[in-house]
């Protein structure tokens, strides 16, 4: 119990410290989600302490997960408005968004020869670390590994996103908030809001359409890919 | 420290969405996480006005501004598959990033492109005002 405390504490404590290092800085690259991780693990190795004894406390932290996807229904419900205007751009756009992206992974996971755990941890990567390790979960991946990828998909849009878009000519408002966010969920919502809140807005709820659809349609396509 | 009991509670309700969602998904043995049919359930009750979001909304809230510290345990993980990494492990970084340019370029397209239709329509007079406010 003591551990489970302290193992608490620790993380909460690097994490706050890691997010004031980002509020300085302000790069994707020191995100608090990433700074906070490497440290956690570069202590965890150091003083040579298994994963499953750090989880003793980590497990309350990570068990608050569950009621936070539950609580993404209120971006959802206060931009509304925006949802009900541009209902049929964005729901178009996201649902082939995530079906493109289900279906490129699974392409390159094909040519690349990866091994099956990989595969299905690799699938949800578009979306939100939450749903993402409970979709893994559900098809026989590993949430762990779910929420790595995840991490490196939300870092790498980001950093490059807004420069890709704008070598394709995607500058409209709709276009750019829905591709932040059905690409890279919360870090790319995150880059949306620097660039503009109408922006912000639409990758919010790009972000959370995304998570529903990869939610029904991972099970979906590996059952019928494999 | 009554805020503080408020959202407490508040999360406990949130939870309890979580739990409803969870016993749906094993009822009918969907694959779909009960997180997701929690919060579906609660986005309906939402917009049908069956809850007021003042209910639960501060504890949304609280949960939300801190999703990255929720998640930290489990990436945290990634320890136990360090060695995944090595060797071809390294090919699925690049599956992932070809895939997230792909699908970033592409959703943007679209979302761009029914946008301007949608301005740009026949009996639209407002061409090329774009979005306001």
């Amino acid at each position: 119990m003591g551990n489970a405390l302290l193992f608490i504490f620790v993380t909460v404590v690097i994490y706050y410290m890691m997010k004031k290092v980002y509020a300085r800085f302000y790069t994707p690259l020191l995100s608090p989600i990433v700074t906070t991780t490497l440290i956690i693990v570069v202590i965890l190795l150091t003083v040579h302490l298994p994963y499953e004894v750090y989880m003793e406390g980590g497990k309350w932290i990570g068990g608050l997960l569950g009621p936070a996807v539950v609580a993404l229904a209120f971006p959802l419900y206060q931009y509304r408005q925006t949802l009900k205007r541009f209902f049929w751009p964005v729901v178009q756009a996201v649902l082939a968004g995530t079906v493109v992206g289900i279906l490129s992974g699974a392409l390159f996971a094909y040519v690349f020869h990866l091994n099956q755990k990989l595969f299905l941890s690799l699938l949800p990567k578009s979306v939100t670390s939450p749903v993402a390790m409970d979709i893994a979960k559900a098809i026989g991946g590993i949430p762990t590994l779910a929420a790595v990828y995840v991490m490196i998909a939300g870092i790498f849009g980001a950093i490059f996103g807004p420069s890709l878009l704008r070598m394709f000519n995607i500058t409209h408002p709709l276009g750019v908030g829905i591709g932040l966010g059905s690409a890279s969920h919360g870090i790319g919502t995150v880059k949306a809001l620097e660039i503009g809140k109408e922006e912000a807005a639409i990758s919010s709820i790009a972000m959370t359409l995304s998570a529903v659809f990869a939610a029904l349609l991972c099970p979906f396509f590996v059952a019928v890919l494999l | 420290m009554k805020r503080a009991i408020v959202v407490i509670l508040q999360i406990a309700g949130l939870y309890g969405f979580y739990l409803i969602g969870t016993w749906i998904q094993h009822l009918f043995h969907l694959l779909i996480p009960g997180s997701i049919i929690g919060m579906i359930l609660l986005f309906l009750l939402l917009i049908t006005n069956i809850i007021k979001e003042e209910w639960l909304g501060q504890g949304g809230k609280f949960l939300l501004a801190h999703l990255p510290l929720l998640f930290v345990p489990a990436t945290v993980g990634v320890i136990e598959y360090i060695s995944l990494f090595q060797g071809q492990g390294v090919l699925s970084i690049v599956d992932v990033i070809v895939s997230t340019i792909i699908v970033m370029v592409l959703s943007g397209a679209i979302g761009q492109w029914r946008a301007r239709k949608e301005t740009a329509s026949p009996l639209g007079n407002k061409v090329s005002r774009g979005m306001e406010g």
